[in-house]
């Protein structure tokens, strides 16, 4: 499409010029009109002058420049003459004024009848003299014109671009939105004809921003109320078993069954505990490496029973950051290791400090993720198509890690595992300064 | 010296910046319903060092193909020029398609091609006569600061009437914008093949024929009115009938190509 | 090339070189000499025009419909008419304030 300011700069400075340089026209002509009857009368004037001159006193040597000239004319006789006219009539005598070539120029020419002395007197003056002369000065008062527009170009320029920039804010700060920035935009000043635009476009985020609080908290309450019948449902178990007395298959199934819906809802409500308003308020300065080791040592046990090797890597490491959020981030890591490696696999998990922030990796030697699922392991209930019947797992583990290190302003990668095989992924910190 | 000088070089710019915004008119509104025609408008910049390139040369070369044909080379030479570019013009006109063109197609290259030899011509025979004009102008020291500030005011003039014609028509709706685009080339081919006439005429390469009307009375070729006229739709006050059919003709032969029934009689083409 | 343009003018024109009067116009100092060219009515002339001078000249005439450059010394042929009985003026279009000029035909 056009440009708005390429088309206004363009008209503008086009209708500028056409309008100011055939102005600058005109006047140039109507000038040389009034510049022609000036040196027209000037040369009136010179006849006179001449016809009033005493004939034995010129003799050929009056010398009047070079630009005029003169004849006197009784009776087809040359009486007297300036010294560069020639000697035959220099142009027919009809009276008045007239053009004429001689002398190699282009000559102005008057005749007047002298009726006193009943002869006739021709004064002449050079057209391309007279004419330079009047240019020159006509020229001076124009050229300002022209030599201004290349300023005047300059200044709408400037004050075009300077109008317009209310929307170049505009669209650069809808352009610069992150995904999930629900903030209102703001423009230094607000032009009237953008208001409709900016007020639109703020209602506009606004109910968006209202919709989507309004579906985290219906999760989070409908997670927070399922709580307690789940709790309920495990005590009734407990209490069926201790009446059956055996466990057979199917109430083993139950078992599992209330397992996993209690597990899902508890993801569902550390998905959305951690808003980021609440989660400002509650980050503090906290050891990396010591909430690894009391995840690591609460979740022991499940690696034991599945005769997993466990390596924890790396020292004392501070960062900013909520304890909490933080041990489910590596709890849901670690356990989507244990959980996706074979019986006898390795887990490591190595913590290391830097310069450009503080880095968490956890791999495992496990089946891995094609390239092609990477990109989606983090997304809602996302299921990895070799994840089997085996693990056990409701698809929001990943979502949550993601979730609990965009608070932290921290970045998670997929990568390969140093194994050789299984999946490695990196949590990365932002270092001190950032 | 200054008022021969914004004469002189507004003549010559006008009629250059007019074929260049109709063109550039008629690509852009082909453009938007037939995408990659010409995709890009580099064609632009080519046309116009090619023609400064060839406006120098020929200059330079004038008083060699002045003697040529006993003495008429200019005016065959010209002719010749104009009716290229009437070819090139149908070339460009009849081979515009409803099809989805990729650029750098063999369909795009001829247009492009097309599009660039018309408006280098055009430059070629405008410009040449600026270049004698300012060469000659060169050894007069008196005379540079006028000629040139003539120069310049006539360029200005000129560029800024290619530049308000190519929005005023942009500003029209679409089919109408195209409508008047396409007449107005169509009176350029035609003001091409009279001049062409005319010059063949002058050269005795083409007959007398009689003078089918004098307007000069009413409206002169030199007046601001006949000028602008001239540059737009090719007016003469004393054309002769060889003249007249030639424009009818060219004229015609646009007015014929589907691109322009469709966008007058609004088919699907366009 | 010659032999083909006479065969165009031929067919053309239909006139065989019929003797076409040819007259001589010179350009110097930014001046035409003759100012004023007499010419016979009703004819087709050859007008030859030298320019004398350092600098080209464009002659240009409305009343005549003929525009043409000629580069600084060096000559040209311009063709007009047949022309009706009458004044046509005509000028140089460079030097338009020295290089004016009548055609008459009668």
């Amino acid at each position: 499409m056009t440009s708005i300011r390429k088309f206004l700069i363009l008209a503008i400075v086009a209708t500028l010029i056409l309008f100011n340089f055939i102005a600058a026209l005109r006047g140039y002509q109507s000038s040389m009109f009034e510049a022609e009857t000036l040196f027209d009368n000037q040369l009136l004037d010179l006849s006179r002058l001449v016809s009033n001159l005493d004939e034995s006193r010129i003799n050929g040597e009056f010398r009047l420049g070079n630009n005029v000239a003169f004849q006197i004319w009784d009776n087809d006789q040359l009486v007297a003459a300036s010294f560069h006219a020639p000697q035959d009539l220099i142009t027919p005598l009809l009276g008045g004024f007239e053009y004429s070539n001689f002398e190699g120029y282009r000559w102005r020419t008057y005749t007047r009848h002298d009726d006193v002395r009943n002869r006739w007197v021709i004064v002449a003056e050079r057209t391309d003299l007279r004419f330079i002369l009047a240019e020159n000065v006509v020229l001076e008062s124009i050229s300002p014109i022209l030599v201004g527009i290349p300023i005047v170009g300059l200044v709408i320029w400037v004050v075009v671009s300077f109008g317009l920039s209310p929307l170049t804010q505009l669209s650069s700060q809808l352009g610069r939105k992150k995904v999930g920035d629900l903030s209102p935009i703001e423009l230094r000043q607000t032009p009237s004809e953008l208001e409709p635009v900016l007020q639109s476009v703020n209602g506009f985020i606004n109910r968006l921003s209202l919709a989507l609080e309004r579906e985290k908290r219906f999760s989070a309450d409908a997670a927070h109320e399922l709580r307690t019948p789940i709790s309920a449902l495990k005590i009734q178990l407990h209490n069926l078993q201790q009446e059956l007395g055996t466990k057979s298959d199917a109430f083993v199934d139950l078992q599992q069954g209330v397992e996993r819906m209690q597990h899902l809802v508890e993801q569902l409500l550390s998905l959305y505990r951690s808003t980021p308003d609440q989660f400002a308020a509650e980050c503090r300065s906290v050891d990396l490496h010591e909430i690894t080791q009391d995840v690591v040592a609460r979740y022991y046990p499940m690696i034991e029973a599945r005769e997993q090797s466990l390596e924890l890597e790396g020292e004392r490491c501070l960062i900013s950051g909520d304890r909490f959020a933080l041990e489910t981030l590596i709890t849901n890591l670690l356990s989507n290791a244990g959980k996706y490696t074979h019986a006898g696999g390795n887990i490591r998990l190595k913590i290391s400090s830097a310069e450009s922030g503080a880095q968490l990796v956890v791999e495992d030697d496990g089946p891995g993720i094609s390239n092609e699922e990477r990109h989606r392991v983090f997304d809602r209930f996302y299921r990895t198509g070799n994840s089997g019947s085996k693990a056990t797992g409701c698809g929001l583990g990943l979502t949550i890690v993601k979730h609990i290190a965009d608070l932290h302003g921290a970045h998670v990668t997929v990568e390969d595992s140093s194994f050789g095989r299984g999946v490695a992924f990196r949590v990365a910190f932002p270092g001190a300064g950032a | 010296m200054f008022l021969t000088s914004v004469i002189l070089v507004l003549q010559e710019i006008l009629e250059a910046a007019l074929l260049l915004s109709m063109l550039l008119l008629v690509t852009r509104l082909i453009e938007s319903g037939n995408k990659g025609l010409i995709a890009n408008r580099t064609w632009i910049w080519s046309a116009l060092a090619c023609g400064v390139l060839l406006a120098w040369s020929y200059a330079l070369y004038m008083p060699v193909i002045a003697e040529w044909f006993d003495y008429v080379g200019q005016e065959v030479t010209n002719a010749a020029c104009q009716l290229l570019t009437i070819v090139l013009l149908l070339v460009f006109i009849y081979g515009i398609k409803n099809q989805v063109e990729l650029p750098g197609s063999a369909h795009t290259l001829v247009a492009s091609f097309c599009l660039i030899v018309v408006v280098a011509l055009a430059i070629m025979r405008e410009g040449s006569e600026i270049v004698l004009y300012l060469r000659g102008i060169m050894g007069q020291p008196e005379a540079v600061s006028p000629v040139l500030l003539g120069a310049a005011l006539a360029t200005g003039i000129g560029v800024s009437c290619g530049i308000l014609l190519y929005y005023l028509l942009i500003a029209l709706k679409r089919h109408i914008a195209l409508r008047v685009a396409l007449v107005l080339l169509a009176f350029f081919a035609g003001n091409m093949a009279s001049q062409a006439v005319l010059l063949l005429t002058q050269a005795d390469w083409a007959p007398y024929t009689s003078q089918v009307w004098d307007s000069s009375a009413l409206l002169p070729e030199y007046s601001v009115a006949g000028q602008l006229l001239y540059a737009l739709v090719g007016y003469e006050a004393t054309p002769s009938l060889l003249q007249l059919a030639a424009y009818v003709g060219a004229f015609l032969m646009i007015a014929a190509s589907p691109v322009f029934r469709s966008a007058w009689f609004r088919q699907d083409l366009v | 090339m010659r032999k083909f343009s006479f065969m165009m003018m031929s067919l053309l024109a239909g006139t065989v070189s019929a003797a076409v009067p040819e007259f001589e116009l010179h350009i110097r100092d930014h001046l035409f000499f003759p100012a004023t060219l007499d010419v016979p009515a009703e004819t087709k002339i050859r007008l030859m025009i030298l320019n004398e001078d350092d600098t080209p000249e464009e002659f240009e005439s409305y009343e005549l419909n003929r525009e043409k450059v000629i580069p600084g010394k060096s000559r040209t042929v311009i063709f007009i008419g047949p022309l009706k009985p009458g004044e046509y003026p005509f000028f140089g279009e460079f030097y338009p304030k020295t290089a004016q000029g009548k055609v008459i035909a009668r």
